[in-house]
């Protein structure tokens, strides 16, 4: 930014909510001369500074980018409406937080896309910052639009408004990107040369480079590169060996309160479980482990970099670290003196070892989450949860014990096969988690009381799941089901809470949308549509009329069962877990059949030849083992 | 024995607010590796008081904290080791050792000089200024916690005077009587009977009485 505009900016600080903010200035920001560096990254999260300076990839990736001595990479976070509004208004362009640079002045500007429903910030992010929104309007002097993140493995949404996607692990193709772009901007050459170059990365996606075509009734008749330098599948990138990979040593320290505001260690990628709803669990695979000794050095920079006071493990499946017990230890005998709590985040209910949640108690005591996801054996059998009513009530049990007063509960509703029964499970488990309060004598409980708070969330099929055919219930199905269980819910001791269903109507339709959704999140926020994922902003209404100026149903996207030969949006990503099993896994599913953790044996998802999956090599049982054989662990 | 630590809040961290100011200290001192001492407790946290809250929005030149240590060390190599663990618009400018019975530097505070920094100076500022000292009493309200109260401002400015485009201010600033450099401003501009001009308000120095003189908080 310019003079002017830094003091018109100093101006509007003085009158918007939370200017801290918009401040930057943290413990460990990396300000670099932007004169000695040949490539500026502006590192894109769309949503608040709250929200993404939460977001450990965002920390990752800004640490690998500012080790490079010949780049830097700064943060910019989306505003909040009345900021974007007076920015607007006064001419102050978007900014990064390290040297109130516009975006527009960065080599490249990229995107981490955490959540479908944040779509409509990139845009209004993008306009802020003086970029045209469409690919195909950008100059030879306008950033490369990258993005990146789990909802990049459905690129097609967002192909009209993003240069080029990284699909897959971002630390494993970031430099590659880096290098192509400061070659050929060095070099001078046409943005399209650049794109083409970029095309030729494994794991790079270049949405300009390839046709679309659709059937009369909709669907998509064929999806083709256009161009020789793009391939026909693009194939995810995998960093095949977590303790080598690069991992932040020191991370900014926000001033003004975040989400999570502690240091986080993420000590696994990947998850063995095969959850069919789950599409971290797939899109992460392989799982991969850092090792304890690189862990417990990452903890000792963390700590001595950051003065955080707290530290949380991170991954989809704490609980299944081979060395969890010994690494809490580890960690609790290091940090004991310097008073630095250790948090689980997302426990699992099959395995939590007691022993490490009374270890867990010494320092500092943490929310207990658990998501059984269903309320019948029957359903969480459908969705290949395998956890039993047994495994819950032991673990709320030995909780209680340990002195926990407060569970939350987390479940689905919609999910395929589902019926009144699976609802009514719902509050028969929330019961019994009460019950099971009651049942310790009371001097082996809180004296606080037991609540349990139920969360529903309204579930939506994502790409590359086993469920990515399935039909979402429609609104009004929704509000009854909803109204059902608020009935079963009404018991002592518990609160329920539940999700917007049309948010959640609108996330389907986008997470599984074709070329043409990105019209509709276009014309959504030509009609004011932003911050969309805040209740207070949330205009559904607008995003329906967008639909009808674009001519799409949104129940074609949501509500529709695709069958298996028609060909989806992003069937041209190779995620490594393949059709074929995911069809396997679907009908297994529809006959209520579980498929073993494949740290028990291969299941065969896709990744065999990969070479990047340690459990490969587990000899494929023949049979299923039995549910307590599976619990033995 | 505890230090008495003088440090700046840089204009852009002015709009972090105090509690988020403490919290950032803290973490500077543990970071710090410097030997602190710990409330006791259930929760125990570093023992750290700050001299007066800075209002948000305000940046501040030679702001004061209290840091209790176990041990002895020299103030040079409290400061060298602080300033390792402390972000670039966060530096520390002195510290100076003193014993444990040493008076707190909030129980020395009496008044704070400040300076008001105008986008464009008012005409007449210097005129304004001659004659709005002049009164007798300088009636004001106050806004306090429990309503608004009528008050004199005059003998609670002791310093007012201009310095090209800027207004320098020695307001008290104490348990028993505060004017705030925003309240004394409104005043001012009331009595000019004039628009009151944007101006950005630093916080130069907190003071304490030494023989009946202003003298800077730090030293005393």
């Amino acid at each position: 930014m310019n003079e002017t505009e830094i003091a018109k900016l100093e101006r509007l600080l003085e009158k918007v909510q939370r200017p801290a903010r918009y401040t930057g200035g943290e413990m460990n920001a990396v300000r670099k001369d932007w004169k000695q560096v040949k490539c500026t990254f502006g590192f894109c999260f769309a949503d608040t500074y709250e929200i993404g300076m939460s977001h450990l990839g965002m920390k990752i990736l800004y640490y690998l980018i500012n080790q490079r001595q010949d780049a830097l990479c700064e943060r910019v976070f989306m505003p909040d409406a009345d900021m974007a509004d007076l920015m607007r208004l006064e001419g102050v362009p978007l900014f990064s937080l390290e040297s109130r640079a516009a975006l527009n002045h960065f080599d490249i500007v990229g995107f981490t896309l955490q959540y479908e429903m944040s779509y409509t910030n990139i845009l209004e992010m993008l306009d802020l910052g003086r970029i045209p929104l469409f690919g195909k309007d950008r100059g030879e002097s306008d950033p490369i639009v990258v993005a990146g993140g789990p909802c990049a493995f459905n690129p097609e949404p967002l192909a009209p408004f993003i240069d080029a996607f990284m699909i897959g692990d971002g630390e494993d193709v970031m430099h590659e990107l880096i290098d192509v772009i400061r070659d050929g901007r060095a070099q001078g050459l046409p943005r399209l040369d650049i794109l083409r170059n970029l095309a030729r990365l494994e794991g790079v996606y270049v949405p300009a480079l390839y046709t679309v075509e659709y059937n009369k009734d909709g669907t998509l008749r064929s999806f083709s590169p256009n161009d020789p330098a793009a391939p026909a599948v693009v194939r995810k990138r995998v960093v095949k060996d977590l303790s080598a990979a690069v991992y932040p040593e020191s991370i900014p320290v926000p001033y003004t309160e975040i989400v999570h505001d502690r240091m986080v260690l993420e000590i696994m990628r990947g998850c063995t479980r095969g959850c069919r709803f789950c599409q971290a669990g797939m899109l992460y695979r392989p799982v991969r482990e850092r090792s304890m000794q690189r862990l417990l050095y990452l903890a000792d920079q963390l700590q001595q970099s950051t003065g955080y006071e707290e530290m949380s493990l991170s991954s989809l499946s704490a609980g299944d670290y081979t060395c969890l017990p010994q690494l809490i230890t580890a960690l609790m005998a290091r940090y004991m003196d310097k008073r630095v709590g250790v948090s689980l985040p997302s426990m699992r209910i099959d395995n939590i070892v007691k022993d490490s949640l009374i270890a867990s108690q010494q320092v500092k005591k943490s929310g207990l989450t658990i998501a059984p996801e269903a309320g019948t054996q029957r359903l969480r059998d459908v969705i290949n949860k395998g956890v039993t009513e047994e495994d819950l009530k032991r673990s709320v049990t030995d909780a209680f014990e340990c002195g926990w007063s407060s569970v939350k509960l987390y479940f689905m509703m919609g999910l395929p096969t589902e019926t009144d029964e699976d609802l009514a499970g719902i509050g028969h488990l929330a019961k019994t988690v009460v019950d099971c309060y009651y049942a310790l004598p009371k001097e082996k409980r809180s004296k606080n009381g037991v609540k349990v708070t139920v969360s529903a969330s309204v579930f939506v099929p994502k790409p590359f799941t086993p469920f990515q055919w399935a039909a979402q219930d429609p609104i009004p199905l929704v509000h009854e089901k909803q109204e059902k269980l608020r009935q079963y819910l009404k018991l002592k001791n518990v609160h329920f809470n539940w999700h917007e269903s049309e948010l959640s109507m609108l996330e389907a339709c986008v997470s599984r949308g074709d070329r043409r959704i990105g019209e509709v999140i276009y014309r959504a926020w030509k009609r004011g549509c932003r911050l969309d994922s805040w209740y207070e902003h949330f205009q559904f209404d607008q995003w329906m009329a967008a639909f009808q100026d674009c001519h799409l149903d949104p129940a074609f996207y949501a509500h529709r069962e695709r069958p298996y030969d028609e060909l989806l949006p992003w069937q041209f990503v190779d995620a490594g877990v393949s059709m074929a099993y995911l069809r396997r896994e679907n009908e297994k599913a529809l006959r209520t059949e579980t498929t073993r953790d494949c740290r028990h044996g291969c299941n065969g998802c896709g990744l065999q030849g990969w070479g990047v999956c340690s459990f490969v090599e587990n000899p494929p049982l023949k049979d299923q083992p039995e549910r307590s054989a599976l619990l033995a662990d | 024995m505890k230090m008495i630590v003088v440090f700046e809040k840089a204009p852009r961290l002015r709009h972090i607010g105090h509690l988020d100011l403490m919290r950032a200290m803290q973490r500077a001192l543990r970071r710090s590796g410097l030997p602190l001492r710990y409330s006791q407790g259930f929760n125990p946290h570093i023992l750290l008081n700050f001299a007066a809250p800075l209002s948000v929005g305000m940046p501040g030149k030679r702001e004061i904290m209290e840091v209790p240590i176990e041990g002895e060390m020299s103030g040079e190599a409290f400061m060298e080791q602080l300033s390792k663990a402390l972000p670039p618009d966060l530096p520390c400018l002195s510290a100076r050792p003193v014993e444990d019975a040493h008076p707190a530097p909030m129980a020395l505070l009496t008044a704070a000089l400040y300076e008001a920094r105008f986008d464009t100076a008012p005409p007449d500022l210097e005129k304004t200024v001659r004659d709005y000292l002049l009164q007798p009493e300088i009636p004001a309200i106050r806004k306090t916690k429990s309503g608004e109260k009528p008050c004199d401002l005059k003998p609670m400015i002791h310093l007012l005077r201009c310095e090209g485009d800027a207004l320098i201010m020695a307001l008290a600033l104490s348990e028993k009587a505060t004017c705030k450099p925003d309240l004394l401003l409104s005043s001012l501009f009331d009595f000019a009977k004039c628009e009151r001009p944007r101006a950005l308000v630093t916080r130069l120095q907190l003071l304490g009485e030494k023989d009946g003189v202003l003298s800077p908080l730090e030293s005393l």
